[in-house]
């Protein structure tokens, strides 16, 4: 004994036990990294480890909790637009995952940065058909940007720093990350480090365009009679606002904007003349055959803006500035293409253009503007007989919010009524579902828009037939006390379809028409103040009290049954067949 | 309808033959033949995908849709002039008793052919080469009793660097290989 005790030095050093993190908390810290502020999500059995990692950061992290997952997409859909940060969805396996694919699909036409989260079965059950179990990397494949499937807890902060900068980088869009339980449970075998990722082998945007590109633009545009600029949802995206502002100045160029691509420049700018499109302005689309140089930028000449592609522009030289080198030639040809980032390139042309004196041209607007006012503007706004006209909501809407508000809109005719009437007067002030056209879209991105620009007015314009397919996320707006103002503009019908069924299918209204629920019962039961409007000498007071009400609030507006959206290019046709009845 | 050879450099990793099918499918384009190996650089693996198609300017998209997958480093499409390509065919034949006996001479000299593996009453038959000297031996061997016959896809590199629609990530593609 006393020889072992001789040979024991007299302090014996050791070294505590790793204390590694699991891969729920590790998912937490990579979260937090990237400055995530906001989750929305909706808890089940494949995702509670990390809920339970949640609980734990509660005071970090703000979990929304919404009714239905769809909502929780559309509400981070409302969030990335207005903040220009991917919103961060929170979901279980399954059909928690499944219900979130409308909003996915929804984000990736519109170019919206989300980070989807969805739990998955533990890796052992993968493919047995476990329960909750679905093939979500198969089905999300085609609708995401990226999609991972983690079933190591050491691959979190890699694959998280990897979906943030894939989702908001080059075209921004939507990336899904399928996490295993094990992944979720098992500790770590190394500490957590999180490097933000900057760049990928395979994945580099090109945001500088190549000077050669930016020359031949700058010539086209310098050489160009009659040109036209038409501006997509890119410029937004890109923050180029004043960029587009200063270019199209000191050019003289008229500018058009597609539906996404509204609220980018005042509407009451000089140079402004409207917006393309199906139901977009008459001068717009008609003037898109008379210029001789289109300067496309942030735009993907969509069918709706293009209508027959094949009469589309032929007479005119296009300079297509995108990000997305797919979008290039992908519809219309591009002359001189310009592939970088809005911003990089409207401020490498900037020196080159030179100032044009195209008052002649930009007039030659005018002239259609007119014919629009005469035919279908004025009419619709001061229109004393029968029911209130959505026109005349939507335009006393834009007169007491001075076009201030953030307009959420849901689709169908309101839709459209509410991009031809609000005068908007900031940037990033329309968010609408343009590429996908999703019903359902509006009430819970309005909500989303709200927490992601706490200090703005957002108002949601929404269809009855919209409304009643996420109408449950009243719930989660009284919840979370965030004061949305929705008006629902009710024509007991699904109003675009029977448009189409009256003007193309000898009006067999098909099941079109619809049995309401008292909507503002609705609303009251979910804790939301609201009221119904029935006639125009009361909208004005009933908007008011809207808008001043202190928290969210419901206004049912009653319109007229059988209204249809007009300028109208019947899809098929050329824009020069647009139709003003 | 013009054959067309595309050639997809990406990192290898899972469910991405998925995704990159997936671009063909929504386009309603058939896939002639499809062959995926790892190339010189570990973990960079090469598809060579063979459609045919009557349009070069969609074959163009197709190509700048396929460079548009996060994992895809560069996609190459070429003309059949313009790589030198090849695919594999076995064929088993027929040996036993009673039937024709087999003329290895022509098989070799004429087909360029090879026996490569003799069975009890069979012989598989090696044919490298294009698909048009791949059926021309198929013509020959029919009078024997073809048991199996197997074609692999097409593999094939091009004769030049670049190919007829070529999408390069931004830096360098020489810093890759």
């Amino acid at each position: 004994m006393e020889a072992i005790a001789n040979v024991m030095p007299e302090v014996i050093e050791t070294k505590p036990a790793p204390t590694y993190i699991n891969g729920s908390h590790a998912l937490m810290k990579a979260l937090l990294a990237e400055g995530v502020e906001t989750i929305f999500g909706y808890p089940g059995g494949a995702i509670m480890p990390v809920y339970d990692a949640l609980y734990d950061y509660q005071d970090q992290l703000n979990h929304i909790l919404v009714r239905h997952e769809q909502g929780a997409g559309h509400a981070a859909e409302g969030y990335a637009r207005v903040t220009g940060r991917a919103g961060v969805c929170l979901v279980t396996s399954g059909p928690g995952a499944t219900n979130l694919v409308t909003a996915i699909a929804d984000a990736l036409i519109d170019s919206t940065p989300l980070v989807c989260i969805v739990g998955q079965v533990a890796k052992k059950l993968l493919g047995t058909d476990a329960f909750q179990e679905a093939d979500v990397m198969g089905v999300t494949m085609p609708i995401t940007k990226w999609n991972y499937q983690i079933t190591d807890a050491n691959e979190v902060p890699e694959i998280i720093s990897k979906a943030f900068y894939i989702a908001q980088s080059g075209r921004p869009g939507p990336v899904l990350i399928d996490i295993t339980k094990s992944a979720q449970l098992e500790l770590m075998t190394k500490d957590f480090v999180y490097e933000k990722c900057q760049t990928l082998i395979s994945y580099r945007p090109r945001l500088v365009p190549k000077q050669e590109q930016v020359e031949a633009a700058a010539q086209l545009i310098n050489a160009a009679k009659r040109p036209y600029i038409l501006v997509g949802h890119g410029v937004q995206i890109a923050k180029a606002e004043d960029e587009l502002k200063a270019f199209a100045e000191k050019t003289g160029i008229p500018i058009a904007t597609t539906l996404l691509g509204q609220s980018t420049i005042p509407t009451n700018h000089p140079l402004y003349v409207g917006w393309l499109g199906m139901h977009g302005n008459y001068g717009p689309n008609v003037m898109t055959d008379h210029a001789d140089v289109i300067i496309a930028i942030g735009m993907r000449f969509d069918d709706r803006v293009t209508g027959d592609a094949s009469k589309y522009i032929k007479q005119a030289k296009v300079v297509h500035i995108e990000i997305d080198p797919a979008e290039i030639d992908k519809i219309i040809r591009a002359d001189v293409p310009v592939v970088g980032d809005a911003k990089a390139a409207l401020n490498a042309l900037l020196p080159l253009v030179k100032p044009n004196d195209h008052t002649v041209w930009r007039n030659e607007f005018r002239k259609y503007d007119a014919v629009e006012n005469e035919t279908i503007t004025v009419p619709e706004l001061t229109n004393t007989n029968g029911k209130i006209r959505m026109a005349e909501v939507i335009d006393m809407l834009s007169t007491k919010t001075k076009g201030e508000s953030i307009l959420v809109t849901d689709v169908g005719q309101h839709q459209m009524m509410a991009s031809r009437y609000y005068q908007f007067r900031r940037p990033n002030s329309l968010v609408t579902s343009g590429g996908m056209g999703t019903m359902g879209f509006a009430l819970p991105a309005a909500f989303g828009a709200q927490v992601g620009a706490p200090d703005r007015q957002v108002v949601a314009i929404i269809g009855d037939g919209c409304f009643q397919m996420t109408l449950q996320e009243l719930g989660t707006i009284v919840q979370n006390k965030q004061p949305v103002k929705a008006i629902i503009l009710n024509n007991n019908f699904l109003g675009m379809v029977r448009q189409w069924q009256q003007l193309f299918h000898e009006r067999r209204y098909s099941f079109v028409e619809l049995q309401n629920p008292d909507f503002i019962t609705i609303a009251k039961g979910f804790g939301m103040a609201g009221q119904t409007c029935t006639e125009r000498d009361n909208l004005s007071d009933a908007l008011d009290t809207m808008l001043n009400h202190d928290g969210p609030f419901l206004l049912e507006v009653i319109v007229e049954k059988e209204e249809n959206v007009f300028p109208m290019v019947p899809a098929g046709a050329s824009v020069a067949q647009i139709r003003l009845k | 309808m013009t054959t067309y050879t595309i050639c997809i450099f990406t990192e290898n990793t899972i469910g991405l033959l998925n995704r990159i099918t997936i671009i063909f499918t929504r386009r309603r384009i058939n896939i002639e033949s499809l062959t995926v190996s790892e190339t010189e650089r570990k973990g960079i693996s090469r598809f060579t995908i063979v459609i045919k198609h009557e349009s070069r300017e969609e074959v163009e998209k197709l190509v700048r849709q396929i460079r548009k997958i996060v994992e895809v480093l560069a996609v190459f499409g070429y003309l059949n002039d313009e790589i030198v390509y090849n695919e594999i065919a076995l064929f088993k034949i027929s040996t036993s008793l009673g039937t024709k006996s087999l003329d290895v001479e022509t098989i070799n000299k004429q087909y360029k052919a090879w026996v490569v593996y003799w069975g009890l009453d069979y012989v598989v038959i090696e044919k490298t080469g294009n698909d048009t000297e791949i059926f021309e031996v198929f013509a020959y061997l029919k009078q024997y009793e073809i048991l199996e016959f197997v074609r692999s896809g097409r593999v094939a590199v091009g004769k030049t660097e670049k190919g007829l629609v070529e999408y390069l990530p931004e830096a360098e593609w020489e810093s890759y290989m």
